[in-house]
């Protein structure tokens, strides 16, 4: 039996493992909500009800992927990720909260919220109640969104420095950081290790707004944003520029600390696709995007072993030969339920050049509202599609959300254990 | 080059200062405010709406395009209260649903409905169908169009459906519904009137059922 680090290699060469590797947890996009992991935790046998789930992203409220979690399932794949979250502040000095559904989790100390009139919830960059909050989870949800501080955008007054404030030359503490997290899970794992160094990915809207920034200046809504790509792309051209620059800068050092250790990089996680077609035009990728993109991934294959992962929800299908001449290895979350994104017809046409991570079943149709039998069906299907002859890891498309029924959660994980062995039948 | 035509095409490249620029020119000129939309705005967003459909448009294209038709309609609209020639052609209370805060594709749909001439009551974002319901009234709307991002909330649709049946004014209006995880078949099972896959398909079905009326 292989270990999990070669079996993820072997899938990122192209070839058939002993079964297909299982990503779950490694990045804030292949994950689960807490109330998810909470259910599953205790279905498996590993908790007794009431007991208390790690938040460990407070933005989309993911759960902790415990080690008798991961060991349970066959989890092939951690995360080594930055010291601290989306909020700025650091998973550390745990303490009791319970979310609007009621599951007792355990949240950061710095995890400080407010109640508003209305019910919502209210959260604080860094954890810090004096300024602005900088997130907010309506009455009843289940995850927060980034409240928009946008002032009115003065296009004489709009400087470079102020959309990279959160590009920074990393600091001595956080290489540090890097360098005993990859020696920990490399020695005392055998897992492979998906990393998230930061600052490489280029316009997420998810960071755009900065909810970890305490006064975030520049442009930060939303809208703003997409606007700005089209009617200001010089200006985001250079932001970019300067971003790319910091971040390559920052590649160099923390590749002098955890070295080869690292199966694959998580380089940007920028949405291009839309349900029904790309976001954004793929001329408008190739002059605002592509060119950043080749120069973090040549950078990347010329100096490291690492292999080149991109997140893009939504029909990318029309980018992927852009994609993979900007030199990505791995394309997650392969969002098959999005226009033009057939399984078959994607591993056909791409399966030989690029690692799909992701799409072992819909997350917006068959998971939360089929039956079991359905989840069965899908999954056996998405592993001989994209499984056959490797280049697979197997993860839902997306992190699994909340209000899933527990027994769809565990035939996906029971299919992938009774089907996922090499040769598939 | 008319005037139109020249607002037309300005709205199409998204240029919201010249269009601002060129309403007011017109108007100076004596055009009649209520000339503009038939002959400037819902045609230029008409073909907004085309390009969408045939890929040669996407969302920043049509978010700068909506801001340009914006510009002009903003200063019309004040100058068309009590116009009879500028009888709305519905009027729709738009929000995305309970729970759920995500606007960018609402407020599309919002921009595209009122430059073909609807009235948008915009409830903006995580919408009780209580306040649905009470806007319904208020306004005498005959749409409603919902939106969700989320498999989380898109369920919370269904509470709208529930709340007009009960309120009894399931009747008197035609209910929209889009988002990413929203299909034609979800659409059905909760008793909506029609799904649209984007902001132009939501005009098209709007403008079917206001002609079928």
């Amino acid at each position: 039996m292989m270990t999990s680090r070669e079996r993820v290699s072997v899938a990122l060469q192209h070839e058939e493992a002993d079964r297909a590797p299982l990503d779950l947890g490694a990045s804030v996009v292949t994950g689960m909500h807490v109330d998810t992991v909470s259910l599953l935790r205790q279905r498996l046998g590993l908790d007794k009800p009431g007991t208390p789930v790690k938040v460990v992203e407070p933005y989309q409220m993911l759960g902790e992927i415990a080690p008798d979690l991961m060991d349970a399932l066959g989890v092939d794949v951690v995360s080594l990720g930055g010291p601290s979250n989306m909020f700025g502040f650091r998973n550390e000095n745990w303490k009791p909260w319970t979310n609007f559904s009621g599951t007792p989790v355990l949240v950061p100390e710095n995890f400080n919220t407010d109640p508003e009139p209305n019910g919502d919830i209210l959260m604080y960059p860094e954890g810090d109640k004096s300024v602005p909050p900088s997130g907010r989870m309506p009455k009843g949800g289940y995850y927060f969104d980034s409240v928009i501080r946008q002032e009115p955008v003065d296009d004489q007054k709009l400087r470079l420095e102020d959309n990279l404030e959160e590009f920074r030359p990393i600091s001595d503490d956080d290489l540090d950081h890097f360098r005993r997290e990859a020696e920990r899970i490399y020695t005392q794992t055998d897992k492979a290790i998906l990393a998230f160094f930061g600052g490489t990915g280029f316009g997420d809207i998810a960071l755009v707004p900065a909810p970890g920034l305490k006064n975030p200046k520049g442009i930060r809504g939303i809208e703003e944003w997409y606007v700005s790509t089209a009617l200001r792309r010089d200006f985001v051209y250079k932001i970019f520029e300067r971003q790319c620059e910091i971040g390559l800068n920052n590649l160099k050092k923390i590749h002098q600390v955890v070295g080869n250790k690292v199966a694959a990089a998580f380089v940007t996680g920028t949405d291009f696709g839309a349900q029904n077609g790309p976001f954004i035009s793929p001329k408008a990728y190739r002059d605002l995007y592509k060119p950043f993109h080749v120069e973090v991934n040549n950078w990347i294959h010329k100096n490291t072993t690492w292999k080149s992962f991109i997140h893009s929800c939504g029909s990318v299908k029309a980018m992927l030969p852009d994609f993979i001449d900007a030199g990505f290895d791995v394309l997650n979350p392969v969002q098959c339920s999005a226009a033009c994104m057939d399984p078959s017809d994607l591993k056909n046409e791409f399966g030989d050049r690029i690692t799909f991570w992701g799409g072992g079943v819909d997350t917006q149709k068959t998971l939360p509202f089929g039956t079991p039998e359905e989840v069965r069906r899908e999954v056996r299907e998405r592993l001989k599609t994209f499984g056959t002859g490797g280049g697979f890891v197997f993860n839902t498309t997306h992190n699994v959300q909340a209000r899933i029924p527990v027994e769809n959660v565990l035939a996906m994980y029971e299919t992938l254990r009774d089907f996922g062995k090499y040769p598939l039948s | 080059m008319s005037i139109f035509e020249e607002l037309q095409q300005v709205i199409i490249d998204g240029k919201a200062p010249v269009a601002k620029e060129i309403t007011d020119k017109g108007l100076k000129e004596g055009v009649k405010p209520s000339e503009f939309f038939p002959k400037a705005i819902i045609p230029a967003m008409d073909e907004v709406g085309r390009r969408m459909r045939d890929c040669e448009f996407f969302i920043p294209e049509v978010l700068i395009a909506a801001r340009a038709a914006r510009a002009a309609t903003d200063i019309l609209r004040p100058l068309l209260l009590g116009d009879e020639a500028m009888k709305p052609a519905g009027t729709v209370v738009l929000g995305t649903v309970k729970g759920d805060l995500h606007d960018i594709g609402k407020n599309i749909v919002g921009m595209m409905l009122e430059s073909a001439g609807f009235r948008i009551i915009d409830l903006g974002v995580d919408v009780s169908p209580e306040k649905i319901v009470n806007a319904v009234k208020q306004h005498n709307a005959n749409f409603i169009a919902l939106s969700a991002l989320l498999t989380t909330t898109m369920v919370n649709m269904k509470a709208v459906v529930d709340a007009l049946n009960a309120a009894g004014l399931r009747d008197a209006v035609k209910i929209l519904v889009g988002g990413a995880p929203v299909t034609d078949a979800w659409a059905h099972s909760i008793g909506a009137d029609g799904y649209g896959k984007d902001a132009p398909s939501a005009v098209e079905l709007a403008r079917k059922f206001v002609s079928a009326a």
